[in-house]
């Protein structure tokens, strides 16, 4: 019974994380039609600024926005500086083919993760450090009793759920948010209503990017940093949104929780080498019976 | 008023519009007329900015717009209708309507409100449709809320591309009376385009025919429709 409900909590609060990751690259595919792997690197390098901000003595949560401050700045540059050039750029016969223009985004993205991944090694030497909670990481005590849960698992659910609140009200009742939902379905009728698409997909970048910065603070007290150390979180994620339909916020979470307790009760139950091979065959049994992804729509938006 | 002169665009290395000149005056409907790919929506994607022309001088109330970015260009007071009853089927009706409203909201909050229910006051069908998806609604309806969705950013120039498309003729008939209204009752420059050239001839003042992207005729509306030589030439019928 213990094993079971350590799993079950382990696996909400990793959910938690992953669902979270899923949402920032959901948040990106609507806008922009491309899976963004720098996302994480993006998380990594606020992570590290974060932590020299703690080392030098600042407040937990004086870090905590300094990072998201951070993760948004990345997104916004990586899309005003790199993306938007890229989709101006159809001259030659590689960038004008309809297949490469939609993967050569993609690989810039790998590209920006790479070179995220080498400043944060040449700034902060490529050490490995920790990462302090902001509350305790210690199972909670009722009585005499042991919690098979920390406070820090539950700020981190709580911290979850108030962000995706947060994100479907700010999508579906704000203006800003109708007019990123129209951009995302489709950017010319949005256009022929005056509504500025591009800044509009920036925004995208940017609030992915804060996102992917909460999940990159909330793994960091179990893992430490280092500049490759969410890569693995980062192709989780990325499984996570696939099953749960690239264009669904729900989806994402939804996602996300799934995998998150597949991996906490495989590591409890069974041995943790199978872990990938449990993920793969969801993933595959998934896109089998519905290849949209649980909660996507049905029909491509890009047909 | 809004002045077309010698624009031309390609497509890769296929002449779509090829240096074509016309005026649509303040007030008045003036439509394009042309066989399937004559090039009349391709002109009327220059015009709303979401092609740049690959020559020639569009002018709109004194200023240059050819090449302008398509929100800009709404900004400027030209919206568009797009073929095909364009609308986001996955957004409700009022979300639709509210969607072409949103660059005002800023300036002008209030008039928002009384844009959007001045659209369903012309559509009442709407207004009884508002909180379904635009995707649960017949061809008519849809037509109808891309027009709605492009009268609440108040144009002065509203741009219609095949409204009869697909449409059975009573709501054909409906649907060109209101453009006709809105035209003759608050002023509305119209440029209507269209593959069914008696029903837009009929409510006109002005027709341009074209042909493999040429001015073949550029005259008033019933002397076009009464010229039968070039109906036969190039309408067929």
């Amino acid at each position: 019974m213990q094993t079971f409900l350590n799993a079950l909590f382990t696996g909400g609060s990793r959910g938690a994380i992953y669902a979270l990751v899923a949402l920032g690259l959901v948040l990106v595919w609507r806008g922009a039609g491309l899976i963004n792997f720098a996302q994480m690197g993006q998380a990594m390098f606020s992570a590290y600024v974060a932590s020299t901000l703690i080392t030098k003595g600042f407040n937990y949560w004086v870090a905590f926005f300094a990072a998201l401050i951070v993760g948004a700045i990345l997104g916004a540059a990586i899309d005003i500086l790199v993306i938007r050039p890229l989709k101006k750029k159809s001259g030659t016969a590689i960038l004008g083919s309809p297949s490469m223009r939609d993967a050569i985004p993609v690989i810039a993205s790998l590209g920006i993760l790479g070179i995220l991944q080498s400043v944060a090694g040449m700034i902060w030497a490529g050490s490995e450090r920790g990462f302090p909670a902001p509350v305790s990481t210690v199972a909670l005590k009722v009585g005499t009793n042991t919690m098979p849960f920390t406070f820090f698992d539950l700020f981190t659910i709580g911290v979850v759920i108030l962000i995706l609140i947060a994100t479907s009200l700010f999508l579906s009742r704000t203006s800003v948010g109708l007019a990123m939902r129209a951009s995302a379905l489709n950017s010319e009728v949005a256009r022929l209503s005056g509504i500025r698409t591009r800044s509009i997909r920036t925004l995208g970048w940017i609030i992915s990017g804060a996102v992917a910065s909460v999940a990159g603070l909330l793994v960091t007290p179990a893992t430490n940093i280092s500049p490759s150390s969410l890569d693995l979180i980062l192709i989780i994620g990325f499984t996570a949104c696939v099953i749960g339909g690239l264009d669904s916020l729900l989806g994402a979470v939804v996602g996300g929780f799934l995998l998150g307790f597949v991996i906490a009760f495989i590591s409890a139950y069974d041995l943790p080498e199978d872990i990938f091979i449990a993920i793969f065959l969801i993933l595959i049994g998934i896109m089998y019976v519905r290849p949209q992804g649980l909660f996507g729509s049905q029909v491509s938006r890009r047909v | 008023m809004l002045q077309i002169k010698n624009i031309s665009v390609a497509y890769d290395s296929v002449q779509a519009v090829d240096q074509i000149s016309f005026t649509a005056e303040k007030g008045r409907i003036t439509t394009v007329i042309g066989a399937n790919g004559a090039g009349k929506t391709t002109l009327l994607r220059t015009i709303s900015g979401l092609i740049t022309p690959k020559s020639g001088i569009i002018t709109w109330s004194g200023r240059e717009i050819q090449g302008m970015r398509a929100e800009n260009i709404v900004r400027a007071g030209i919206a568009q209708a797009p073929e095909g009853h364009s609308v986001i089927a996955e957004l409700t009706v009022e979300e639709n309507i509210r969607m072409g409203a949103l660059f005002r909201l800023r300036t002008n909050r209030a008039d928002v409100s009384t844009a959007i229910a001045e659209c369903y006051e012309l559509f009442p069908r709407l207004h009884e449709r508002k909180s379904q998806k635009a995707g649960t609604l017949s061809g008519g309806e849809r037509q109808m809320l891309a027009i709605s969705r492009a009268l609440v950013s108040r144009p002065e120039l509203l741009l219609l591309d095949e409204p009869s498309l697909g449409l059975a003729p009573l709501i054909v008939e409906q649907i060109i009376d209101t453009v006709s209204i809105l035209c003759r009752e608050k002023g509305l420059t119209v440029l209507l385009v269209e593959q069914n050239a008696n029903t837009a001839l009929a409510i006109a003042d002005h027709g341009v025919l074209l042909a493999l992207g040429k001015v073949v005729a550029d005259m008033p509306a019933a002397q076009l429709r009464a010229d039968e030589s070039l109906r036969a030439a190039y309408l067929g019928y």
